[in-house]
């Protein structure tokens, strides 16, 4: 839908000398000292997927607000391409087009909402809502039907004739979402819409924004400093640091994989359960953990080998690597889907839980499979397509899952900062 | 070397003697240049506008009978400001005419509905300008100096010069001097939007026009309106001083009362001219609060 490439920003008057001096490797401290000029955006590259939630996460003065306004050149760029993908306009290079073209481009492309909201005072909650349609020239009768229906969309439906000044935080936000909404055009750019709310408030927000992402299935370039944020509602997320992006990835990528101590720091504090999936903490089924206890009518009996000879749990499967069913000690056990939706079931003492066998996907998140094994006392059996038998999670991947917010020791260790200093 | 000692001594005892500036003589000659040159321009280009509005609303103003505009008043002052202030002011228009200087009001009125209206009409695309442009700004910014700092009877020569005397040059000279505050204060509103509503404008396809029209003079317009009020207040002040090149209304009384040292008569033109003044400032005051933008201009 968008791609961004090599963008840089230098704010002041010889830009061109602090670009060389970036391409020479100096950092942005440097170069604020050599030349006097402030390195925004250094080099970033990164692409929105049509329908896809984008953060972009960094801390204060990251340089987060200039590339997002450099995307919709309310900021100029000082060097690289910015390229809009759209099936009926084809590609188009933002940074070469002209005043008129780029008017366009804003007024029926792309929309933006605000940190501060930045509704016009003197402007009721309608007419907030109907602005982007009014630059689009719609007549007055169909700026009344979809400001109607975004402030609908956005639970302000009674609010139309208030002013702003009128509303609290949060509402005056639905009401930014919803004049970005109303001009239909498919990228939303959000420069952190919701860290000037109350926790709570936020919270109620992005679940908001979620449920209408679904039903809209918008491109939303999402700005935040708050990495459970990012988590909860990006698809993909980028960080950034001193103008540079210095790592992109889903959610459980980077929490698990932080390439840099930078990302390391900000992901120490995250919460793992929403974010870690099961097939990340599982115990994977490899040589190295199970062991063929029996072979009997077709199919395979596995145990762990860590259990030893009297491990009183075996994994059977069939002929064709399908998962087929779990034994405990004599007795056979078809496991059962887990219900994700029960509620986690807080009375539970460690002898009340129940010995039936659960199972789920690798891409049931670390929360879900908590809440599940408080009712069960055995390992989570994990299958991935085609019911192949892909681990097990038992109570030591799980403490280790939530400690480390990693996989199990097994995968590849995170390299820091300082390891790749000392290799190099 | 007692030459140098001449010179230095001259210059701690009487370093004026030095150097003759004729400055008086380069303005005299200035101003009879342009007088020579540009009154008959002045006289058929300017004039007949200014005359024209100012006869007109006096027109307007005598055809509409007292009470009418009494309660024209009232109405007016209440939608702008609120029932107070339209009462204060019916009562004082009401005083004015008690006194039996009704006619000398409406004068006046008109006089400074027709400095403001020029004023405006001029001034607030000067302020629009101002504000777009620095190079306008540093440019006309040390005239509004001039403009603003001249004592007003400055004023009243060259323009008795250009247009003889009588309403018309007591015009001009008021419109000149009632000017700066409202480009001053529109350039100031202009300028003193926050980039956010600007950010705004433009993330969703604005034109500098759009911005201008939906959200610059908008937010901008309780500064305007207080760039207003001062114009007001300089032209009341100054159509009363205009009275010496022979403008009428209640300045007239007081002049002609000093000239004929009738205190009586100088007085009631006096307190005809600050119940006016106070009409006038509180009914712009209540625009400038009631403002659109003054709604909340400072949210975040
Ligand atoms: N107009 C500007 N002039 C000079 N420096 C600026 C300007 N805008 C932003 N910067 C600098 O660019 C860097 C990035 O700022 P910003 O994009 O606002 O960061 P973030 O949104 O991540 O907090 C900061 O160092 C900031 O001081
Ligand atoms: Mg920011």
């Amino acid at each position: 839908m968008i791609r961004v490439e090599d963008i840089s920003k230098i704010f002041g008057a010889d830009p061109e000398t602090a670009l060389g001096r970036l391409r020479e490797g100096g950092t942005k401290a440097g170069i604020q000292a050599e030349t006097g000029q402030i390195v925004g955006i250094d080099r970033a590259s990164f692409a929105l997927d049509p329908g896809e939630v984008f953060c972009i996460m960094g801390l204060s003065g990251s340089g987060k607000s200039t590339l997002i306004r450099c995307i919709n050149r309310i900021i100029e760029p000082t060097a690289g391409r910015i390229l809009f993908m759209d099936p009926e306009l084809g590609e188009q290079d933002v940074t070469a087009m002209d005043g008129e073209q780029l008017r366009r481009l804003r007024t029926y492309h792309m929309s933006m909402v605000f940190q501060h909201f930045a509704l016009f005072p003197h402007r009721t909650v309608h007419a907030n809502a109907v602005f982007g349609l009014e630059i689009q020239g719609r007549d007055k009768a169909e700026r009344d039907r979809v400001g109607a229906q975004v402030l609908e969309m956005v639970g302000l439906g009674a609010w139309g004739k208030a002013y702003p000044s009128e509303l609290s935080g949060g509402m005056q936000q639905r009401v930014g979402l919803a004049r970005a909404l109303a001009t239909q055009a498919k990228v939303l750019l959000m420069d952190e819409p919701f860290s000037a709310l109350d926790p709570l408030i936020k919270v109620n927000m992005q679940q908001e924004l979620v449920r209408i992402q679904q039903e809209l299935e918008r491109t939303i370039l999402f700005i935040t400093h708050d990495l459970d944020e990012a988590m909860r509602i990006g698809d993909r997320i980028a960080i950034m640091e001193e103008g540079r992006i210095v790592q992109i990835g889903t959610p459980e990528e980077i929490l698990v994989n932080p390439r840099t101590d930078y990302v390391a720091n900000f992901v120490e504090h995250a919460d793992p359960t929403a974010v870690i999936t099961a097939g990340t903490i599982a115990v994977p089924f490899s040589e190295a953990t199970f062991i063929l206890h029996e072979e009997r009518a077709g199919l395979r009996y596995y145990r762990r080998r860590d259990d030893g000879e009297d491990g009183d749990i075996r994994y059977c499967i069939d002929a064709d690597g399908r998962f087929h069913h779990v034994v405990l000690g004599e007795r056979a056990v078809e496991p059962g889907r887990m219900d994700t939706t029960a509620p986690a079931a807080t009375g539970a003492s460690v002898r009340g839980r129940n010995e039936e066998v659960l199972r789920c996907g690798p891409a049931t998140v670390l929360r879900d499979v908590l809440r599940a094994r408080v009712r069960s006392r055995h390992p989570v059996v994990v299958t991935g397509e085609d019911d192949r038998f892909e681990g097990i999670i038992d109570e030591p991947a799980l403490v280790h899952a939530i400690l480390e917010k990693r996989g199990q020791p097994t995968t590849e260790p995170p390299v820091s900062g300082d390891a790749r200093e000392a290799h190099a | 070397m007692t030459e140098l000692l001449d010179v230095l001594r001259t210059l701690f005892t009487d370093p004026f003697g030095l150097i003759d500036l004729p400055i008086r003589q380069w303005i005299t000659d200035a101003i009879g240049w342009i007088v020579s040159n540009f009154r008959g321009f002045f006289r058929t280009y300017v004039s007949p506008p200014v005359r024209g509005v100012m006869e007109l609303s006096q027109w307007a103003l005598r055809t509409l009978p007292p009470g009418v505009m009494l309660i024209a008043v009232f109405v007016i002052a209440w939608r702008a400001a609120s029932w107070k202030v339209g009462l204060f002011s019916a009562v004082a228009f009401a005083f004015i005419g008690f006194m039996g200087v009704w006619d000398a009001l409406i004068v006046t009125l008109s006089l400074v509905i027709t400095a403001v209206l020029f004023s405006v009409v001029i001034g607030l695309p000067l302020g629009i300008i101002s504000s777009r442009s620095d190079l306008f700004y540093t440019i006309i910014r040390p005239i509004l100096d001039i403009m603003q700092t001249t004592p007003p009877f400055v004023y009243l020569v060259p323009a008795v010069m250009l247009f003889s005397i009588g309403n018309v040059p007591g015009l001009i000279a008021t419109i000149i001097f009632a000017m700066p505050p409202i480009i001053r204060l529109t350039n100031l509103g202009i300028r003193q939007v926050q980039t956010q509503y600007i950010e705004a404008a433009l993330a969703f396809g604005s034109s500098p026009r759009e911005i201008l029209w939906k959200v610059q003079l908008p937010l901008a317009m309780p500064t305007v309106m207080a760039g207003l009020n001062q114009t007001i207040m300089l032209s009341l002040s100054m159509v009363v001083i205009a009275a010496i090149i022979g403008a009428g209304g209640l300045g007239l009384e007081v002049y002609a009362g000093l000239e004929r040292l009738n205190i009586g008569q100088a007085f009631v033109g006096g307190i005809g001219i600050v119940l006016l003044a106070m009409v006038l400032d509180r009914i712009t005051q209540g625009l400038g609060e009631r403002g659109p933008g003054g709604r909340n201009g400072k949210a975040d």
